[in-house]
């Protein structure tokens, strides 16, 4: 099989795991959401395949344009949902990490991307585009459960309800945001030093990352310190998703500067 | 003194300047920075002059974003000290104030007796919290014995050493701002540059552009020696990602260019009544080359550009300094007396002779230019970056100790009573209660059943 077999298979599971979700969702039946959730872990084994072909077949890290990043990213997610799957309301999240999974493919695939494996610009061809895309991604993948979990919050009616996305949310940023301190932040310093001999030049995509940090950081003390829960936290991590999201997208396409490439 | 303390030690502050920074850094992402004044002045009008003044130019660089950092710094060690001394004797202080009575309300709790001497079931249980790990403290209490049980103790101190590693970030930050100096060495193979504030030269022996089977750049390396007191000490080959350093100094390869005011041209001469003359001429520009001919006596260049472009004014410019688009001001001269003028472009052989600005019974191709490449090298000096990288190791250290290494505490009241042992138990767990809450269940679950 090829990779954009594989690729095309794990998206026609991912719509089917969305379908299923969704299913358990409006029609209140738990069972549908196992179901989902096995489609969702046989789309994974077949984007790992598909990720594993494209290394061998490039020969460099899956993560060098866009397609490939988007790619990456929702493999992430897809592997934060395995993880958080299992937790008491975790198959909840199911729908709509699902939903902004199939978005990305979809995007992934969209005519838009270039899906061809390019060969890598000298300032790429480091060991760190390994170390530092796919930490910083898989932060951002716990980042997105976060997300979905104090959107949810914001939603839920009933309290014991609250209480189990609260503690969701805080346990998907307690993950993250180490996994993006390492990988965005402290792998990117050490690479921009060996690749431009600065580790720090206040490039918008740096300051972006910095930005993100620091609302979850703020997430962080505002929760162990000051006793902040529910509303308030679920406002800052979403403020924070959103942030990650715009360090992602919006400075590659609103913002110039040495980050050009992805 | 005391309310400067009361001050920096609240989290409020750290709150306040967790927002004030995150909008100041958003801020200077999108305003342009470090741009020069006539830019600023299209972009935004009037308004370019407050902007200047308020230093949103330069903002990561300016007074107040970094007063505001100096807050955040102050304000992290202080409000740290302030509660390290809390922390450390609740991870490793004696027992204080416990009793039966106050352990319900902990979440995570077991109560039952022991059909054992108060010895007998102190052992049991102090042995069953050995095998998880636990250190046990030990303090008599009335009518029986407290046990403190702690394990991963350390974690407690994850997010001091988050702290600590943030400052020596910043002080890093500080010295490479103050003591950081950086060129950029500009050299020609086989020239040789003195390194600026070092006692070093760097020689450059070679420079490559690796090319993929499919176009684009693969790499560019430059071959370096370093020369100490004239002699030849070190040599290395200098890549993209992959700098020198030596004696505190880091070379980065960060361009590379021609030396195009000093092209060799080379030009194909043709005669238009005569298919068959063909000659061909090597010059520099400037320079006048004789031909042989009734009408032209002598060929120069006037002029070369890499990448031809007619700019502002209908000057002729060069876009950029890759020979996208070369060109030649070729001249033709009658002894003193030019004939012909006209520019020449090598990827385009027909055009330049629409151009001409006299006639000429000849015709003129621009064949091959040739510049010498040179490699721009960067010398960095940064001392602050060892700090950096401690401060890093540190924050990861910290954060994970903070995240992975929950402190766990399991307070034991035993308590005599009619011939029977009283036991109490409530834990509680930084992180991770799930957790916790089965590994405490199994241990008390062992604890009450008969041996």
């Amino acid at each position: 099989m090829t990779e954009s077999t594989l690729f095309t298979t794990a998206f026609a599971l991912y719509a089917g795991a969305l379908v299923g979700y969704s299913a358990s969702l409006f029609a209140r039946r738990e069972r549908w959401a196992g179901g989902g959730l096995v489609l969702a872990v046989i789309g994974f084994c077949s984007h790992t395949a598909a990720l594993i072909l494209r290394t061998a077949a490039s020969g460099h890290a899956p993560f060098t344009n866009m397609y490939e990043s988007l790619s990456f990213l929702s493999w992430a997610i897809v592997l934060a949902l395995i993880i958080f799957g299992r937790k008491p309301l975790g198959p909840r999240l199911g729908p709509y990490l699902m939903l902004i999974v199939v978005a990305l493919v979809a995007l992934a695939s969209s005519p838009l991307m270039p899906k061809g494996a390019v060969p890598l610009v000298p300032a790429l061809q480091s060991y760190w585009l390994w170390l530092h895309v796919s930490v910083t991604l898989l932060g951002e993948a716990f980042f997105a459960v976060a997300f979905v979990a104090s959107f949810l919050f914001l939603a839920a009616a009933s309290e014991e309800k609250k209480e189990r996305l609260d503690a969701l949310a805080y346990r998907a940023v307690a993950v993250g945001f180490p996994l993006f301190t390492l990988g965005g932040l402290i792998f990117g310093m050490v690479w921009a030093y060996r690749a431009w001999g600065r580790y720090w030049a206040w490039d918008p995509k740096e300051v972006w990352s910095l930005v993100t940090w620091l609302v979850f950081a703020l997430y962080l003390h505002t929760r162990v310190v000051l006793g902040w829960k529910g509303k308030r936290s679920a406002i800052i991590a979403i403020v924070g998703f959103l942030a990650a999201l715009f360090t992602y997208f919006g400075v590659n396409y609103l913002l110039a500067g040495l980050h050009s490439y992805a | 003194m005391r309310s400067f303390w009361r001050f920096f030690s609240s989290v409020k502050l750290a709150i306040v300047l967790f927002v004030l920074i995150t909008l100041a850094s958003i801020l200077g992402t999108l305003i342009p920075q470090g741009q020069s004044a006539a830019e600023y002045a299209v972009r935004y009008g009037g308004l370019a002059g407050p902007l200047a003044s308020l230093q949103m130019t330069r903002l990561y660089q300016s007074g107040w974003y970094l007063a505001l950092l100096l807050l955040f710094a102050l304000n992290t060690i202080i409000c740290t000290l302030s509660r390290f001394g809390p922390k450390w004797r609740k991870a490793f202080g004696p027992v204080t104030g416990t009793d039966a009575q106050g352990l319900p309300a902990i979440t995570v709790k077991s109560r039952f007796r022991l059909p054992l001497p108060l010895a007998a079931a102190k052992e049991r249980i102090a042995g069953l919290l050995r095998s998880r790990r636990y250190r046990l403290t030990e303090s008599p209490a009335a009518g029986g014995i407290v046990l403190l049980a702690r394990k991963q103790r350390l974690g407690r101190f994850g997010s001091d050493v988050v702290h600590l590693g943030l400052i020596v970030i910043l002080c890093g930050g500080l010295t490479s701002g103050i003591g950081g100096r950086r060129s950029d060495l500009a050299l020609l193979e086989g020239q040789t540059a003195e390194v600026p504030r070092a006692a070093f030269s760097l020689r450059l022996d070679k420079f490559e552009t690796e090319h993929y089977p499919q176009g684009g750049v693969k790499d560019w390396k430059s071959t370096i020696t370093v020369i100490e007191n004239g002699a030849p000490v070190a040599s290395r080959v200098v890549e993209v990602n992959h700098p020198l350093t030596y004696r505190g100094f880091s070379f980065y390869q960060t361009s590379y260019g021609w030396d195009w005011a000093t092209p060799r041209l080379g030009l194909e001469i043709r005669k238009r009544a005569d298919a068959s003359f063909s000659k061909a001429v090597s010059l520099k520009v400037g320079e006048r080359v004789p031909v042989d001919d009734a009408d032209v006596s002598h060929v120069s260049v006037r002029e070369f550009v890499p990448d031809f472009v007619i700019g502002e004014g209908n000057k002729v410019r060069s876009r950029s300094q890759e020979p996208r688009n070369p060109a030649a001001l070729v001249e033709a001269w009658k002894g003193e007396e030019r004939v012909f003028a006209a520019w020449i472009f090598a990827k385009y052989p027909d055009f330049g002779q629409g151009h001409e600005r006299g006639r000429s019974a000849l015709s003129f191709i621009l064949k091959s230019y040739e510049a010498d490449q040179f490699s721009v090298l960067e010398a960095a000096r940064d001392p602050g970056a060892e700090f950096i990288w401690l401060g890093c190791l540190l924050v990861i250290a910290g954060s994970f100790l903070a995240f992975y290494w929950p402190a766990r505490e399991i307070q034991v009241v035993l308590e005599e009573a009619q011939g029977q042992v009283e036991v109490t138990a409530g834990g509680q767990a930084a992180k991770g209660r799930e957790a916790f809450q089965a590994e405490f269940d199994r241990l008390f679950e062992k604890a009450r059943r008969p041996s």
